[in-house]
C-alpha cells in the first residue's frame, strides 16, 4: 500500500492521476474498509492538510467552501448558521463530537451514500460542485451529483476542491430535520430539507425546495406544485409538502424501519423542515439543529 | 457508611482505565504468539454432512485446525447439552465448529474461509408457542439422556418451574374485576464495550490463560471439566475487564484458546470481533412472552393472579435453568396476592443460548408486569402509584411465595420517587410520568480473601473478586482500611488471578461486595486482632484495651502510650507474620411457607431482597412514535450504602441500560434464524448524548443476613424497574400499553 500526504491540491491531482485515491477524514474510507465493505484502495493520498481545501470564502455571489472543511466548522460558522441554516443543521447532527472533527463535507458527498446527512441542504440550497482533475475544472450541480448508493458522476481522478453555494435571496430561510432513535452516533432513517424564500412584501410564498435524504437510492428533490408561489405557508400548504414527499419517497424495508413507517415519516419531517424554514424566512430565531429545537423529541 | 465525604472513595484502577495505561487482554503479546478464529456454523439449525480440513490446513502459516476429534467428549453447561465444538448438529449461528491458530489473524481468517462444511438442513424451531407442540422438532433430539435431574423438562423445554400459593381459581371467582394481558419481549445483548479476548500459554502440563471473563473461578472450572485439567494446572488471570453486564459470565472458549495452544505448542490468542461479541457467546437476555391474569376486588386489593411465561433458552442452556422460577418471582412482583399460580417454561430455540444479563429476566418481566399493575388500577379508576402503595409489600408483609419480609423501604422507595419527580404536577400535553415498582434477590456465596502487611507497613489484599466496572473490588481496600484505622491507599490489590487468590464467584448476581465484602471484613477483624496482640505486647497492655485508629495502636485512655502500625509491621516481620484470610459466612435461604414450587431452582424464596421504586418523565413525539426520556428518579432499598459514588454510578448506570432496552435495544432476526442487527450501529445502545436527567435516593436499612455493615447487593437491581416506568408513562400518553418489547418508535407509532 502507498500513502502520501499532499500539501497543495496540484500535488493531489497528480497523486490521484496516478491512481491514488484521496483520503479526508477517513471516517467513511476507514470504517467501510474496517467492515470489510470495500477494502482500501492500493494508493491513497490525504488531503486533510490542504490549506485551500480546509477554508471557507464569502463574498457578495455566495459562500465557497472547502472540501475538507470538517462538519465541526460548518456547524458552528455564523455565517452558515446565518444564510445556510440547513447545512448547519445537517452538520451538527454527524455522528459525534469525534466524527464531526474528522469529518469533512467532501468527503460525505463523495461517499455519495443517500443517508449522508449534508446532500439534502445542499440540494435545497442549490450548491455546486468543483470538481478537478489534471487537466480540467469544473462545476456541476449538486442535485445531478448522485447516480446511485456509492455511485457519482465524478470520475476516479476528479477531485471535489469545494462546494459552492449562491448567495440567498433576501428573506430566505431553511432547515433540514432527520428521524433519529437516539442522539448521537445515528444514521439517518430518514431526513428533509427545505428551503423557503418568502415575497418581498407580506409572507406569501415566493420559493420553495424540498429535498429528501435516506428515502431512495440517492437524495432526491421533491415537485412542489406550481400553485404553491404565491400562496401563504399555512397548514393546509404544509401538509401537501408532507403529502408530495411521501409520494416522491421509493423507501425499502430494513432493520432500520418499514417502508409504510419510512413514508409516513418522510412526510413529517418534509412538513417540519418546511415550517421552520419559513419561520426562519420570516427572522424567527429557531436553534441549530433543528433536530433538538423543532424535531424528534425536543429539546 | 465507610465511604463519605471526609474519606473520598479512591478507585485504584481509575487512573489506568483513564489515562489508557490499563492492559486488556487484546494488549497483550507473548513471544511467538499465533492467532486464533472460530469457523462458525452460519445456520441456526442442520446436520453436517461433510467437514473438510485440507484445504485449511495447506495454507502457509496455518498452525491447527480443531475439531471435536481433537478435545475430550464432555459435555457441559448447566443442562449439559453442549460440547466445544459441534460433531453432528449445529443448533444455532454462532456455534463453533472449528477452530483455527494461524501465525497472524488475517491467515487465521483466510483458514476458517477455506474450511469446506455441508450441511442437511433441519426445521428451525424460532416461535415459542410452537416449540411447545407436541409435533414440533426438537432442539435436541437425545434431550432426555442429558443428566440434569435438578430440572423438569420434557422435549422442547429444557426447565419448567411453578410458583403456586392458595387457590387461584377460588380467587378468580372471588374478585370483581378479571384482568388479562399479553406482553412479548425481544431478546437483547449486554454489549460490553471491550469484545472478549483469550490468551493461552501452555508451561508443561500447566496452562495461564488470560481472560476477558467476569468469573475467573468458573472459566477455571470449565476448562477443567472439557480438558480433564485438574484446578491447579489452570491458572486464570484477567487484565483490566472492559465491562461484562452478564455477557462475560460463565465459561466460554478459554478451553477452545487452550486446546489451541496446546496444539501448536505456542501461545495463542484470540480477540473478536464486535459481531462476534453479539452472535457467539451463550449470554444473551431472553426473550419472553408473558400472559398473565389478576384477579381484584373494586377496592383495588388483589387477591389472584395467573400466569403464563415462556422463556427462549436459545440452543443451549447456559446457565439458564433458574430463569423460569426467577422470571415467575419477578411476575408475581413485590405484591401480596393470596392465590397464586404462576407458571413458566425455558423453551430450546435455534437461537443463540441465553444467559445471566444484568438481572436475568427481570427487566421484562417487571415491565409487562408493571405494565399490567397500572391496567389493574385503571381497572378500578385507581391512581396507580395508591395502587401500588395498597398492594405492595412492606416490612412485616407476606409475600406470594409465603416469605416474610423482616424490615424493608420497598413504601419509601415508592414515596421518595414521586416525591422527587413531583408526581400528579401538571405536565404539557405530550409529556407523562410513568412508575414502576421492582426487586432483586441477593446471593450470599462463598468467598475469600488474604490480607498481609509486610515490613513496611505496605499492605496488600490478596482476592479472589473480579471488577467487572461496578467498582465493587475498589471499595475492598476501604471495608479493610476502615477496620484497622489505616487508609485504603495503604494497600495494593491483588485480583482477578486464580493462580493467586482464594476462591469468589464473580462479578456475576451483585454479589461482589456482599460476599467479598464479608469475607474482607472478617480477615481485617483476624488483622486487626493480630496487631493488637502485637501492640499489647509492646505497649504492655491488655489486648482488649487497644484501639486501631489512624495508623497507630493505642490504648484507649491513654493516647500516649501507642505506636504506629508501621513500627509494628517492622516487628512482625522477624516473628509471627501479619497475614490474615477471611471468607464469607454462610446465610441460609429462608424456606418457602405455604407454597409450592414445582422446578424449585431455590430462588423463590430470597435473601437480604433488594427494592426499587423508577419514576419516568417522557416526552412522546406524536407524529413519529419517538419517545425521549426526560427525568428519572429512582429509589433504592439496597441496605446500608457503604460507596455512595460508587452506588449512585450502579444506578444510573443500570437506568441508561434499561432505558436502551425500554426503546432502542432489542435483537432482530431473519427468518433463517440469523441476527440482524449484530453491530452497535443496527443494534441501537443509549449513548451520554441521551442520557436523562436521574436522581437517585437510597433508603438505607441495616440489613441482617446480608453483607457487610447490613448492605445487600446493588448491581443489578437498578436495571430492574425502568422499562415498566417507560411503559407506563407511554401508556398514559397513547392510551394503551404498547406490549412488545422494545417499545420502539415505529411499534409505538403503529398503535397511535
Ligand atoms: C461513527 C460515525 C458516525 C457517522 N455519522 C454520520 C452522520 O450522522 N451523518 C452522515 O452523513 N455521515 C455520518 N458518518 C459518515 C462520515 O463521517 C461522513 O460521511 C463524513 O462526512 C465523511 O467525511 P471524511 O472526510 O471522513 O471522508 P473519507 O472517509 O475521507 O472519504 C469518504 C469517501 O470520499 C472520498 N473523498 C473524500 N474527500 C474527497 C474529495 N475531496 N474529493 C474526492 N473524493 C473524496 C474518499 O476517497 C472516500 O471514497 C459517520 C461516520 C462514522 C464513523
Amino acid at each position: 500500500m502507498r500513502f502520501t500526504k499532499a500539501e497543495t491540491v496540484e500535488e493531489a491531482l497528480h497523486a490521484m492521476a496516478a491512481g491514488a485515491r484521496p483520503i479526508a477524514g477517513g471516517s467513511d474510507l476507514m470504517v467501510a474498509a474496517r467492515q470489510g465493505k470495500s477494502p482500501l484502495p492500493e494508493s491513497i493520498v490525504a488531503i486533510d492538510r490542504i490549506p485551500a481545501l480546509s477554508r471557507m470564502d464569502a463574498d457578495e455571489r455566495g459562500m465557497r467552501i472547502g472540501a475538507a472543511v470538517s462538519h465541526a466548522q460548518l456547524e458552528v460558522d455564523p455565517r452558515i448558521v446565518a444564510d445556510y441554516t440547513a447545512l448547519a443543521d445537517a452538520a451538527a447532527l454527524v455522528g459525534s463530537p469525534a466524527t464531526r472533527h474528522v469529518g469533512t463535507i467532501g468527503g460525505n458527498i463523495m461517499n455519495s451514500s443517500p443517508a449522508m446527512d449534508t446532500g439534502a441542504p445542499l440540494v435545497v440550497l442549490d450548491g455546486r460542485v468543483e470538481l478537478r482533475s489534471l487537466d480540467r475544472t469544473r462545476q456541476i450541480d449538486i442535485s445531478e451529483m448522485w447516480t446511485g448508493p456509492g455511485q457519482s458522476v465524478a470520475a476516479v481522478d476528479e477531485l471535489c476542491t469545494a462546494i459552492l453555494l449562491p448567495e440567498r435571496a433576501p428573506r430566505s430561510g431553511s432547515g433540514y430535520v432527520r428521524l433519529e432513535y437516539r442522539r448521537a452516533m445515528e444514521i439517518a432513517v430518514v431526513g428533509a430539507a427545505a428551503s423557503v424564500t418568502l415575497a418581498p412584501d407580506g409572507d406569501l410564498l415566493a420559493a420553495i425546495s424540498v429535498a429528501l435524504t435516506a428515502v431512495a437510492p440517492t437524495i432526491v428533490s421533491v415537485e412542489i406544485p406550481k400553485e404553491a408561489i404565491g400562496r401563504p405557508v399555512d397548514d393546509d400548504l404544509l401538509d401537501r409538502i408532507a403529502v408530495a414527499a411521501s409520494e416522491r419517497a421509493q423507501p425499502i424495508s430494513d432493520v432500520r424501519a418499514s417502508a409504510r413507517y419510512r413514508k409516513h415519516i418522510v412526510g413529517v419531517m418534509a412538513r417540519r423542515a418546511a415550517a421552520s424554514a419559513f419561520g426562519r424566512a420570516r427572522g424567527e430565531t429557531i436553534g441549530v439543529p433543528l433536530n433538538r429545537t423543532a424535531g424528534i423529541g425536543a429539546p | 457508611m465507610v465511604i463519605s465525604e471526609s474519606r473520598p472513595f479512591l478507585r485504584a484502577d481509575g487512573p489506568d482505565k483513564v489515562t489508557g495505561s490499563g492492559r486488556y487482554v487484546a494488549d497483550i503479546s507473548l513471544t511467538g504468539m499465533a492467532a486464533a478464529k472460530f469457523k462458525y456454523a452460519g445456520m441456526a439449525h442442520g446436520r453436517i454432512t461433510k467437514l473438510d480440513l485440507e484445504a485449511a490446513r495447506s495454507i502457509p502459516g496455518v498452525y491447527a485446525v480443531l475439531t471435536h476429534k481433537d478435545v475430550p467428549d464432555v459435555r457441559f453447561g448447566a443442562i449439559p447439552d453442549r460440547k466445544l465444538f459441534a460433531s453432528d448438529v449445529v443448533r444455532f449461528e454462532g456455534e463453533v465448529v472449528a477452530a483455527v491458530a494461524a501465525i497472524d489473524a488475517a491467515t487465521a481468517a483466510r483458514a476458517v474461509e477455506a474450511i469446506v462444511v455441508e450441511y442437511e438442513p433441519l426445521p428451525i424451531v424460532d416461535d415459542l408457542e410452537a416449540a411447545l407442540d407436541e409435533n414440533s422438532p426438537l432442539v435436541h433430539e437425545s434431550w432426555a439422556d442429558y443428566d440434569a435431574d435438578h430440572v423438569v423438562r420434557d422435549r422442547n423445554v429444557a426447565s419448567f418451574s411453578s410458583i403456586e400459593r392458595g387457590d387461584v381459581e377460588a380467587g378468580m371467582a372471588e374478585a370483581d374485576l378479571v384482568v388479562t394481558s399479553r406482553f412479548e419481549a425481544d431478546a437483547s445483548h449486554a454489549v460490553p464495550i471491550e469484545p472478549r479476548g483469550i490468551l493461552a500459554q501452555w508451561e508443561g502440563d500447566r496452562v495461564t490463560i488470560w481472560s476477558s471473563t467476569q468469573v475467573p473461578f468458573q472459566a477455571r472450572a470449565g476448562v477443567c471439566e472439557t480438558l480433564g485439567l485438574a484446578t491447579n494446572k489452570v491458572r486464570i488471570i484477567v487484565p483490566h475487564l472492559g465491562g461484562g453486564f452478564g455477557g462475560k459470565c460463565g465459561f466460554h472458549f478459554e478451553a477452545h484458546v487452550a486446546a489451541l495452544a496446546r496444539a501448536v505448542r505456542r501461545p495463542v490468542k484470540l480477540v473478536f470481533t464486535r459481531e462476534e461479541e453479539f452472535v457467539a457467546p451463550d449470554r444473551r437476555r431472553e426473550g419472553m412472552t408473558i400472559d398473565v391474569t389478576s384477579g381484584i376486588r373494586r377496592d383495588g386489593t388483589l387477591v389472584a393472579r395467573r400466569g403464563r411465561m415462556l422463556l427462549d433458552n436459545g440452543a443451549y442452556t447456559a446457565d439458564a435453568d433458574f430463569f423460569p422460577q426467577l422470571a415467575a418471582m419477578h411476575l408475581a412482583g413485590p405484591y401480596k396476592i393470596p392465590n397464586v399460580l404462576i407458571e413458566s417454561s425455558l423453551v430450546y430455540t435455534n437461537r443463540q443460548p441465553s444467559g445471566s444479563v444484568r438481572a436475568p429476566t427481570a427487566p421484562q418481566a417487571c415491565w409487562a408486569l408493571e405494565a399490567h399493575t397500572d391496567e389493574l388500577a385503571d381497572a378500578v379508576g385507581m391512581d396507580p402509584v395508591a395502587f401500588r402503595r395498597l398492594n405492595a409489600i412492606d416490612s412485616g408483609s407476606v409475600g406470594v411465595v409465603g416469605q416474610t419480609y423482616g424490615e424493608i423501604g420497598l413504601q419509601q422507595c415508592i414515596n421518595a420517587a414521586v416525591e422527587e419527580i413531583e408526581y400528579g404536577s401538571d405536565l404539557p400535553p405530550d409529556e407523562a410520568v410513568g412508575v414502576a415498582i421492582g426487586w432483586w434477590p441477593s446471593f450470599p456465596g462463598p468467598s475469600g480473601v488474604y490480607i498481609k502487611i509486610d515490613d513496611d507497613g505496605a499492605g496488600q489484599i490478596i482476592t479472589g473478586a473480579q471488577e467487572c466496572g461496578t467498582g465493587a473490588v475498589m471499595t475492598i481496600p476501604h471495608i479493610v482500611a476502615d477496620e484497622l484505622g489505616m487508609q485504603p491507599g495503604d494497600f495494593e490489590l491483588i485480583y482477578q488471578d486464580t493462580g493467586a487468590a482464594p476462591y469468589d464467584v464473580g462479578a456475576t448476581g451483585s454479589q461482589t461486595l456482599l460476599n467479598n465484602g464479608r469475607a474482607a471484613l472478617a480477615g481485617a477483624r483476624e488483622l486487626a486482632r493480630q496487631l493488637k496482640e502485637l501492640a499489647a505486647e509492646h505497649l504492655e497492655a491488655s489486648t482488649e484495651d487497644i484501639v486501631l485508629q489512624s495508623g497507630e495502636a493505642s490504648v484507649v485512655g491513654s493516647p500516649a502510650s501507642s505506636v504506629s502500625i508501621v513500627e509494628l509491621a517492622a516487628i512482625a516481620a522477624d516473628n509471627n507474620l501479619l497475614l490474615a484470610h477471611g471468607s464469607s459466612e454462610v446465610i441460609e435461604t429462608p424456606p418457602l411457607v405455604g407454597s409450592t414450587c414445582v422446578g424449585d431452582q431455590g430462588v423463590a424464596a430470597w435473601s437480604a431482597p433488594q427494592f426499587s421504586c423508577h419514576a419516568v418523565r417522557v416526552r412522546l413525539d406524536r407524529d413519529t412514535g419517538v419517545v425521549r426520556v426526560l427525568e428519572v428518579s429512582t429509589a433504592h432499598d439496597s441496605g446500608t450504602i457503604i460507596n455512595p459514588l460508587g452506588a449512585t454510578g450502579q444506578v444510573e448506570g443500570g437506568v441508561l441500560m434499561g432505558i436502551g432496552q425500554a426503546l432502542t435495544e432489542g435483537t432482530r432476526y431473519d427468518e433463517d434464524g440469523r441476527q440482524l442487527n449484530a453491530g452497535l450501529l443496527e443494534y441501537k445502545l443509549q449513548t451520554i448524548a441521551d442520557a436523562p436527567t436521574i436522581a437517585t435516593r437510597f433508603i438505607e436499612i441495616d440489613t441482617p443476613d446480608a453483607g457487610p455493615h447490613g448492605a445487600k447487593g446493588l448491581a443489578e437491581a437498578p436495571n430492574v424497574a425502568t422499562a415498566g416506568a417507560i411503559a407506563n408513562a407511554i401508556a398514559k400518553l397513547v392510551g394503551h400499553p404498547i406490549r412488545r418489547l422494545p417499545m420502539t418508535a415505529e411499534r409505538v407509532w403503529e398503535t397511535l
